[in-house]
């Protein structure tokens, strides 16, 4: 290994004066070995193999879970559209591999898209490659329904990565998380791509019906089975109420995650161990997290305690609103982006309670959207440097009244 | 609640900068720091929340047909609605040299470093937007307040939160071709984006 990547370098030192390959070159490079470039023992520099690479390889590492769990899932969900193999781990490797097949391309389309576009101004600007975008092409397929059309992850991938990153200047520039900018461009552009009862489960034939021959054998469930309408919890929630919710799917089943919606945020088991792991390697901001649980929690309680009909969103209990959605997807993944969350410990403790508090009022109380995190998460970017400003400023005149007062 | 309502309306849901991109000029040419945008946004408040029921009150009882029988019941054919633009002009600029004072006299340095906009707040299309809107609306007194403050609070809002991020993206690196005014129009899509998460609200 050392010995290749020994050839490696020098064939990098090689190609040095030709500015796109050695740019794409140094990017893969540094991606499959740690650099060697330390600083040595004199000076206060920090010592430590961590750049940015290796950070964003945690998260992805951490969305792991979500994403097979997610694969998994949408097999699951497919199969019991059309009433076949309903127990949960039925033909388990059809349904995986069904949701690997309808997966799959959404991954590859999100990357090739966002790190051409990005080796492409990387290469223009003579910088090299910024690997910001690996974390964020992990999470644009996993806040996708199963079944979007991939022409419009390639358009709204390239309208994120440009217009919300490389117009700013590139990696940790971006004032808008990326991943959520991606989404809410065909949250808007193609709204019916995106929400309604239709699109949270994968009805088509794909690949694997085409390799293994099942579309013959898959004939005979050409036609949905008679009940199932694919709603979300959240969806009928906004129509029924918490009753409408548990006459279609248990809460152990919301827990675990056996229920339409987008791809990775389901399985509150999947999410919650890679949140963990965030935490435990100091990725992300436990502040953020704990502050956006009580938020949401303090906002739920208020609307309970001012519902009157036991059969209306706003009478869902609070408790209930962490199982139903992307709460946890959000909070671990989303909330925590370090680029676009507020950078002070306190700015944190605020940015994180404003997610919760408005997350759920644009669920409850806003009959247009179903969900609230995405649009809650991008308003608090907005506000995000705002919170700082008033921070510092608040610190700087604190320290001015103690050194001079 | 329905106060309320327009309240979070006009500040949230169709912010003037954000939804209408009404005051444009002075929205981004007062925003490169977070102080001098937060005078701006607080001039802004007053002026639409004091705006507003004044030509509200001046439309109900000098403008709209038949408003001036109060003096004479001769007076009630006529109607002077044409002269409505001027008149919410005139009230406007008198506002705007009102807070203009007060400011000079209250904090001298937010006065020089706002510079030519504050009395250019007199043709920032959000104050006049303002007062046509609540002729649009039909708003009462109290519901043309309450849009007043709804509005100059987005307004406000919208300006500091903008201020902040330049302040913040000064040290990115921007391509050339786009800084300064370029990255603001920019931002202020994204913004308009992200305000987008109250469309619909009802309360």
């Amino acid at each position: 290994m050392s010995k290749l990547a020994k050839k490696l370098e020098e064939y990098g030192k090689s190609i040095k004066d030709k500015k796109v390959l050695h740019t794409v070159f140094d990017g893969f490079f540094t991606f499959l070995f740690a650099p060697k470039s330390v600083t040595s023992g004199q000076g206060v520099h920090i010592r430590d193999g961590m750049d940015l690479k290796r950070t964003m390889v945690h998260v992805v590492l951490a969305l792991q879970f979500c994403l097979l769990f997610g694969m998994y899932n949408i097999g699951h969900q497919h199969y019991a559209a059309f009433g076949m193999y309903p127990g949960v781990f039925d033909a388990f490797f059809t349904k995986f591999f069904y949701g690997l097949f309808q997966l799959l391309p959404i991954i590859v389309v999100a990357h090739v898209v966002g790190l051409g576009i990005e080796f492409f101004f990387a290469a223009k600007k003579g910088h090299a490659i910024e690997e910001g975008f690996l974390v964020t092409g992990m999470l644009i397929p996993l806040i996708m329904p199963p079944a979007i059309p991939l022409w419009m992850v390639a358009v709204a991938t390239a309208f994120a990565v440009i217009l919300g990153k490389e117009a700013f200047g590139g990696t940790g520039m971006n004032i808008l998380n990326i991943a959520l900018l991606t989404r809410v461009f065909i949250f808007f552009a193609y709204p019916t791509d995106i929400s309604g009862d239709v699109c949270w489960v994968s009805y088509d034939y794909n690949l694997l019906h085409d390799i293994f021959g099942l579309s013959t054998a898959s004939a005979g469930f050409a036609n949905v089975v008679d009940g199932f309408s694919g709603a979300t919890p959240l969806a009928l929630a906004a129509k029924g109420g918490w009753e409408a919710v548990v006459a279609n799917f248990s809460v152990s089943d919301m827990f675990w995650g056996w229920i339409p919606g987008s791809v990775g945020e389901m399985s509150k088991p999947a999410v919650l161990l890679g949140a963990g792991m965030l935490i435990a390697m100091g990725v992300a901001s436990w502040r953020i997290m704990l502050s956006m649980v009580l938020g949401a929690a303090f906002m739920g309680a208020i609307l309970n305690a001012f519902a009157t009909d036991p059969t209306s969103f706003i009478a869902v209990p609070f408790y209930y609103h962490f199982v139903m959605g992307s709460f946890f997807f959000a909070m671990a993944f989303m909330a925590t982006d370090p680029v676009t969350a507020s950078q002070t410990n306190t700015g944190k403790l605020i940015y994180g309670f404003m997610i919760g508090v408005i997350g759920i009022i644009v669920r409850v109380l806003n009959p247009a959207y179903p969900e609230g995190w995405m649009l809650a998460i991008l308003f608090m970017n907005v506000f995000a440097p705002l919170i700082d400003h008033y921070i510092y400023q608040a610190n700087i005149k604190r320290r001015l009244a103690r050194n001079h007062g | 609640m329905d106060l309320l309502n327009i309240f979070v309306k006009w500040a949230f849901v169709e912010n003037m900068v954000l939804a209408y991109f009404l005051g444009m000029c002075s929205y981004l040419a007062v925003s490169k720091t977070v102080k001098t945008a937060f005078g701006l946004g607080l001039a802004v408040i007053f002026v639409l929340a004091i705006t507003a029921p004044v030509n509200y009150l001046i439309r109900q009882y000098v403008l709209v047909e038949g408003a001036l029988s109060w003096i004479h019941p001769s007076l009630a054919t006529v109607d002077l609605t044409f002269l409505q633009l001027i008149i919410f002009i005139a009230v406007i600029a008198s506002m705007v040299q009102l807070v203009e004072m007060i400011i000079e006299k209250a904090s001298p340095a937010l006065y020089n470093s706002l510079g030519i906009f504050l009395p250019l707040i007199t043709v920032n299309c959000s104050i006049l937007g303002g007062s046509l809107f609540m002729v649009q609306k039909e708003y009462n007194l109290i519901e043309s307040s309450v849009f007043g403050v709804g509005a100059g609070f987005g307004f406000f809002l919208a300006i500091i939160a903008i201020a902040a991020i330049r302040e913040k993206i000064r040290y990115s690196h921007v391509p050339a071709p786009l800084r300064g005014l370029g990255i603001a129009f920019i931002i202020t899509g994204l913004m308009g984006i992200a305000f987008m998460s109250f469309m619909g609200i009802k309360l």
